[in-house]
């Protein structure tokens, strides 16, 4: 039975102080969806028999099947800190009784699926990192710390899995504190690494709490905290002396019976404070009960003051141990105590987080109402995702209320990605039909909903795609778009088997476009309706949600194909000219590739045609060796006015040019959109207009004239520069034993893969290898790589960056890259050549 | 200052260059063998012409060639002169008939000196007179009538292939002109393509080797290929195959009414149809669907035709889908334009009122434009549209062309484009004409009028929506998005006129009972001065205009003097004095007081 009510926590909403917003974030199979299963089964949510095996926040069948998440869950519990001493322990933050309201969020761990990570971190506040003892920090798990700073959301740490490290490795007390102290410090690099400097130190010490250790399979966890209170009264000693005690270089002299920092006494080894105070008993009850020692676990366990459940008597060796331990230990207590303890509630988060999250400014009404968590001030709620509804096609829009009140019947403004204050586009307004709880796979109703708190919303789906802002205020800017570590890069074309089947398919894309915060559903040139995804794996799941959910449909699927981007190599070798059809008017143009760092800046959005042109021609300057004066005369981003392409306007003097601009910029937004070589957009080019000469009436310069030859002469000048294609890479991260690394290396060769480290996790045989490998080659990697290594090792790709293709040039048909071309050209049905230059350069 | 320039700066190719040559074009004009009168007369079906124009008793008649066949105009025409005079006098009844004409041509006033012409007509009632069009305003497929009518002309003779589309004015001969077929090569290549001897097949040709087709029949069917079928002409461009009867035996090439209703239709869908000469892409792409499969035997190239690069009928699926991408991008578009692509096809007219119709029924902008031949240079003088609709003959209906900037498709694609995501259904079938439009917009009004009676219920359920709660936005609420398939994102744009007419009757709605009878005698302009709200879309006579609010929002220049707003880009640019410039006409202008011009 759940152990609160609905009514309880809708008065715990009223005190934002009291709320505590918290995603699990981890490397995949740390063990997020079986830590949090404890934290239900506190709550009475499922039975604490099944917590550890149910996974009950892995709310879909594929995700039970898998045993991986795929979407991020979050649900809604209630928690108390008993003791009056604890809530005194709060530091920094005003508590409003010993009520508390935490809005979990478990979060999905494979790579492929990190969008839904980012899509958690956005609404809540803190982050309870999981990280495997055994395996430690992996790529994931940087890359989720990562982007919880960047979010400037508070991190604290569980060490999960310790089960693993006493049972099947037999690692001795000094050195399971060596590699616990080890996996911190990696922890710590993270985040100083990316430490926002405003949020003060986020670094985690397990002297103050903020690291647990435990196990999600057992359902216990312990922090330095909980046995500092247990020494603290016996030893007499302050409790935070004490948890300063019992870690680190801390030894208790049983000799002197002082304290001391020196690991020996007259030659003799000292055992550390924490391997005798706190590993000690846990070693002793995993030996006592593993060797099936019953007296010694009685001793022990009324040793220790507990009192085993009647049912758990009479259980044996790694039953027992789970029952034991939990009473010893019991991992949602630590878990809540730690989380509410050391996790701001949104009243403090968002005094400092209201600046990474609001673009306006931040003196405007809604920044202040956001900055003070007001649920009196206007509305401002972000929606960060969409979570399918029961009844099919509908979604619920899932999101955080920033600053004032959401209820049923409430009209607001929805405001979408592109939305500009002052202007129609990309905005609506709707009357929310009703707001609900998200409990999990379950949803309840509740009639509002304060500042701080995590909301679902009915009935408006239609406007959103996938995120957006809400509001009551008129004036009120967008909250910021969440930036995503993946991109989707891998594609399949789908195609109904049966004609009449299309509006269902059509409709189908559209629903998975919604149910995915990364997903790309979009139709081609070629009349194909793509489905883009960020790996394999992702893109597996998002087809079959597509084919027997969202479309319910057969479906003819293609074969994974990459999506390349046009480039050039080298600077133009003549200037191009094209003339326009009634030959009154000539543009000049080179072409040359921008800096690498550019294009990821502009693909970051560092660089944008948003900002101010000054302020942008300075770093341009500055940070990418720019001309002034040329920064300065960047007429427009593209494709879709934001691509990391450029044109920049070189020319002296040249009369009416201002009247021509608007045309060349929409000539270059659909030159850029597909490129001369084979239609697809174009990444990483600047183009200088060198000089135009226009005809001297106007009707004769119009756009008909320009467009068209504004596009023929980037083409060729494209042309005329060593064009390339750029694939994209993938960054894998396999972990493996050490004998079957030969099998790594082969495959990755096999692929064009590319080692650059390579390291050995200490105290384990276990190696990292990091590589490069081609997106285009990664089909079917996975199962090439189990074969190739007898399943030891475990790929992790995520998408890297863009990298010309090597094998010649793509105007070659006999090169490889030429051969790729050809491909490409005749699935999209165009001609199989790449039209020479002479179709777009002009002679003079 | 202004005294130091003899001449203006060259800003623009020279006018002179305008009558260049374009070398481009050179080379596509090959050497024409010379061809002997008597080819001449066979090819162009002198005699047969020539009896038709005396039996109906024209006057003025117009010759329409297509480009390949123009050089030969002026030669045919000779000979077509030639043969009129050897025939004998035309019944004198004809004249009145003639005469009567004035009353047509006052609807359609041309460029003609009037007095004139009745008196040179007069002059020539003797004999007849005919007149070559040089160029075709839109495709050499259909019949020029405009030209035509430029000449007075009673009637016209089209030469060459055509798409045989129904006209509008006046009446035509068709001389699809004589080619000859190599039938030897043919059959080797028909047998190849077809090796199992009771294959069905439908035998087409084009339309200038036409009269093949039955002798090949026979010939095909002397070899033992039982499910021959052939095919004859016939004008009607929406028949399942286009201007084509299959002629089921021999024997039944005239069946009357009654039989041909008796006779069960073939299933072309289980027939192999076998094109003699390159058909043109829209008949590919409508046959394609319709017929089991293509094969095309290619004829050489021929003086009477231009060389086409032949198609290869398996790229019919690939273009298709090309085509279907269009559809749907198009599905988000917010302005269309209709682009008038013929003038003579019967029925454009009411075509034109239907998809302005039809668009405006799905809440989107229409302007009709006409611009004469179409090229992407044209079409991009008009950049606010979000694509076109071409009204044409199913021929020329299919424009393909790398330049375009927007999307261009056919009246058919623009009712599946419009249909909407839930309904669009892509089997194949494909149409480039403005022939069915009709029919295919009543038979899916009736649909739509019978789903949307089902769909109410369930809507208004779903639409129940709890009263209006405090503190929410006081604004009406918004239509749902649009999904654009070509970015993959939500447009809130692709309704313009939806919003307008809701927020319209809103308004009037809120007036009415204020003013009373003052708003029901049109809409009078307040005077007082009432400040624009942001984001409120341009309007012209107090209707939204996309067009405008184009040109309002997205043009950085907006005509002389806007570019001084934005000249805080140019940091060096200092102020100078103000000079007097020239005025006056373009025959001379003059600088001030000085009256010399210059």
């Amino acid at each position: 039975m759940v152990n609160f009510t609905v009514d309880e926590v809708r008065k715990l909403m009223d005190k934002p102080s009291n709320v505590r917003n918290m995603s699990v974030i981890a490397h995949v199979d740390h063990g997020k969806s079986t830590l949090t299963d404890s934290l239900l089964a506190k709550c009475g949510i499922i039975s604490s028999a099944k917590a550890g095996d149910a996974r009950a926040t892995d709310t879909r069948q594929d995700e039970q099947d898998r045993g991986i998440t795929i979407k991020s869950t979050a649900i809604s519990l209630y928690g108390e800190l008993p003791q009056e001493e604890d809530i005194k322990d709060i530091q920094n933050q005003k508590t409003d009784g010993n009520g508390f309201l935490i809005n979990l969020i478990d979060s999905p761990g494979h790579v492929d699926f990190s969008s839904e990570v980012t899509a958690a971190l956005r609404v809540t506040d803190g982050a309870l990192v999981v990280v495997d003892t055994v395996e430690g920090v992996c790529v994931q798990t940087e890359t989720v710390l990562r982007q919880a700073l960047s979010e400037r959301i508070k991190p604290v740490v569980i060490i999960n899995k310790v089960d693993r490290a006493l049972l099947e490795l037999q690692v001795s007390k000094e050195d399971l504190y060596q590699s616990f102290s080890r996996t911190i410090e990696s922890v710590n690099v993270v985040i100083s690494t990316y430490l926002d400097k405003s949020l003060g130190d986020l670094q985690v010490y397990p002297y103050k709490g903020t690291v647990a250790f435990g196990s999600g399979l057992h359902g216990w966890a312990f922090t330095v905290r909980q046995f500092a209170t247990r020494y603290a009264k016996k030893f007499g000693v302050d409790r935070n002396k004490m948890m300063e005690r019992l870690w680190g270089d801390n030894y208790f002299n049983p000799h002197t019976k002082k304290w001391t920092t020196k690991s020996s006494h007259e030659g003799k080894e000292l055992e550390r404070a924490f391997n005798q105070f706190i590993l000690d008993p846990i070693f002793k009850i995993f030996s006592a009960v593993m060797n099936f020692k019953k007296e010694e676990v009685a001793t022990l366990l009324s040793k220790l003051d507990l009192k085993l459940e009647a049912a758990d008597k009479d259980k044996e060796g790694k039953q027992l141990l789970k029952a034991v331990m939990r009473t010893f230990l019991p991992a949602a207590d630590s878990l809540m105590e730690m989380m509410i303890l050391h996790l701001p509630s949104p009243v403090t988060a968002q005094k400092y987080r209201v600046e990474t999250l609001y673009e306006g400014p931040q003196d405007d009404e809604a920044a202040i109402a956001i900055r003070d968590c007001d649920p009196k001030g206007p509305l401002m709620l972000y929606v960060s995702k969409m979570v399918p509804t029961s009844d099919k096609g509908r979604f619920y829009a899932f999101g955080r209320v920033f600053a004032g009140t959401v209820r049923s019947g409430l009209k607001v403004r929805i405001q979408g990605p592109n939305y500009v204050p002052g202007k129609k586009e990309d905005l609506f307004i709707k009357a929310i039909q009703r707001t609900v709880l998200m409990m999990g796979g379950k949803v309840d109703p509740i009639d509002d909903m304060p500042a701080g708190n995590i909301v679902g919303l009915v009935g408006i789906d239609q406007f959103l795609l996938k995120s957006g802002t809400l509001t009551t205020s008129d004036t009120a800017h967008n909250m910021k778009v969440m930036k995503f570590s993946v991109s989707p890069v891998v594609q399949r074309s789908v195609q109904v088997k049966n004609a009449q089947d299309l509006p269902k398919l059509v409709e189908g894309l559209k629903r998975l476009s919604k149910s995915d915060p990364c997903v790309l559903t979009s139709s081609n040139e070629s009349g194909e309706h793509v489905v883009a995804g960020a790996g394999e794996l992702h893109l597996e799941i998002c087809l079959n949600d597509l084919e027997n959910d969202h479309a319910g449909v057969p479906l003819i699927i293609s074969d994974p194909v990459v999506g390349y981007r046009e480039s050039i190599a080298g600077k133009s070798s003549m200037t191009a000219l094209s003339k326009s059809p009634n030959k009154h008017n000539r543009i000049y143009m080179t072409a040359e590739p921008i800096d690498e760092e550019l294009a990821l800046a502009i693909e970051a959005g560092k660089i944008s045609p948003r900002e101010d042109f000054k302020t942008r021609a300075r770093t341009l300057a500055d940070d990418f060796g720019w001309d002034v004066t040329d920064a300065r005369k960047i007429w427009c981003f593209g494709p879709d006015t934001q691509g990391p392409n450029l044109l920049v306007d070189q020319t002296k003097a040249v009369q009416y040019l201002n009247e021509i601009k608007d045309s060349v910029v929409s000539g270059f937004q659909w030159a850029t959109r597909g490129g001369p070589v084979a239609e697809e957009p174009m990444r990483g080019v600047r183009w200088n207009i060198m000089d135009v000469t226009l005809h001297a009436d106007a009707i004769h310069r119009g756009a008909g004239q320009i467009m068209p030859t504004t596009r023929r002469v980037l083409y060729a000048s494209t042309l005329l520069s060593e064009p390339a294609l750029q694939e994209p890479v993938f960054l894998v991260e396999i972990q493996v034993p050490e004998q079957a690394m030969g099998g790594v290396y082969g495959v990755l060769t096999r692929r064009r893969g590319h080692v650059f480290a390579e390291e050995q996790r200490p105290g384990t045989p276990l190696f990292t290898i990091k590589a490069y490998l081609p997106v285009m080659e990664s089909f079917g990697f996975n199962a090439d790589l189990r074969q190739g290594t007898g399943g030891q090792a475990f790929p992790q790709m995520v998408f890297d960056h863009w990298q010309v293709l090597p094998g010649g040039s793509p105007l070659d048909n006999t090169s490889k890259v030429g051969g790729i071309v050809q491909t490409i050209r005749k699935r999209k049905g165009l001609k199989i050549d790449v039209p020479d230059v002479s179709n777009y350069y002009d002679k003079l | 200052m202004a005294s130091d320039l003899s001449a203006p700066p060259v800003l623009s190719t020279p006018a002179e260059q305008t009558f260049d040559e374009d070398p481009s074009t050179q080379t596509a004009r090959a050497e024409r063998r010379t061809i002997s009168d008597d080819e001449l007369f066979e090819v162009y079906e002198i005699r047969r012409t020539a009896s038709e124009i005396a039996e109906r008793g024209w006057r003025r008649v117009a010759l329409q060639f297509p480009d390949a066949m123009l050089p030969d105009g002026p030669r045919v025409l000779g000979l077509l002169e030639k043969e009129l005079a050897k025939l004998p006098a035309r019944p004198a009844a004809r004249d009145d008939e003639v005469k009567e004409k004035p009353t047509q041509e006052h609807q359609q006033p041309l460029e003609m000196d009037l007095t004139t012409k009745s008196e040179s007509a007069k002059a020539e009632s003797r004999e007849t007179r005919l007149y070559i069009l040089a160029d075709t305003s839109y495709s050499a497929c259909c019949v020029d009538e405009i030209a035509a009518e430029h000449a007075d002309a009673e009637g016209v003779i089209h030469y060459g292939r055509s798409c045989l589309s129904p006209t509008s004015r006046l009446p035509v001969i068709y001389v699809f002109t004589q080619q000859k077929l190599d039938y030897d090569a043919i059959v080797e290549s028909f047998g190849k393509e077809f090796p199992e001897k009771d294959i069905k097949v439908v035998i087409m040709a084009d339309v200038m080797f036409q009269q093949h087709v039955t002798f090949f029949c026979e010939r095909l069917r002397d070899m033992g290929y039982t499910g021959v079928m052939g095919t004859e002409i016939v004008r009607d461009p929406a028949a399942s195959i286009p201007n084509r009867k299959v002629i089921l035996e021999e024997g039944s090439t005239e069946p009357n009414e009654q039989e041909e209703d008796a006779k069960p239709e073939v299933d072309l869908s289980a027939c192999h149809l076998f094109h003699i000469s390159t058909p043109p892409t829209s008949l590919l792409l409508t046959l394609s669907s319709r017929l089991a499969s293509l094969r095309i035997y290619p004829t050489p190239d021929s003086p009477y035709s231009t060389t086409s690069d032949i198609i290869d009928p398996s790229s019919a699926p690939a273009l298709l889908r090309r085509r279907y991408g269009l559809v749907v991008r198009f599905a988000s578009a917010s302005i269309i334009g209709i682009l008038v692509n013929t003038l003579s096809v019967k029925n454009y007219l009411p075509t034109i009122a239907l998809l302005k119709d039809q668009i405006a029924a799905a809440g989107k902008k229409s302007y009709t434009i006409v611009v004469g031949k179409l090229n992407p240079a044209k079409l991009a003088n008009f950049a606010e549209m979000d694509g076109w609709v071409v009204v044409g003959c199913w021929e020329s209906g299919l424009v393909e062309s790398d330049g375009m900037y927007k999307p261009v498709i056919t009246p058919f694609e623009l009712a599946l484009a419009l249909a909407g995501d839930d309904k669009r259904i892509w089997d194949g079938s494909w149409w480039g004409g403005i022939e069915g439009v009709a029919s295919q917009a009543e038979s899916k009004a009736e649909k739509d009028a019978e789903e949307q009676a089902a769909d109410r219920p369930e809507r208004e359920a779903e639409d129940e929506i709890p009263q209006d709660v405090e503190g929410g936005v006081d604004e009406e609420e918004s239509e749902p998005p649009e999904f654009d398939w070509r970015t993959g994102k939500l447009v809130s744009h692709s309704r313009p006129m939806r919003v307008a007419v809701r927020s319209a009757k809103k308004n009037d709605a809120s007036t009415s009972p204020a003013e009373g009878d003052a708003s029901k005698g049109g809409k009078e302009p307040s005077a007082a001065l009432v400040q624009r709200k942001f984001g409120e879309l341009a309007t012209v006579n107090g209707v939204v205009s996309p067009g405008a609010e184009f040109l309002r929002s997205q043009r950085t220049w907006q005509g002389l003097g806007s570019d001084y707003n934005t000249t805080d880009d140019i940091e060096d640019e200092e102020s100078t004095a103000v000079e007097e410039g020239r005025s006056g006409v373009a025959r001379g202008y003059t600088v001030g007081e000085d009256l010399s011009r210059t």
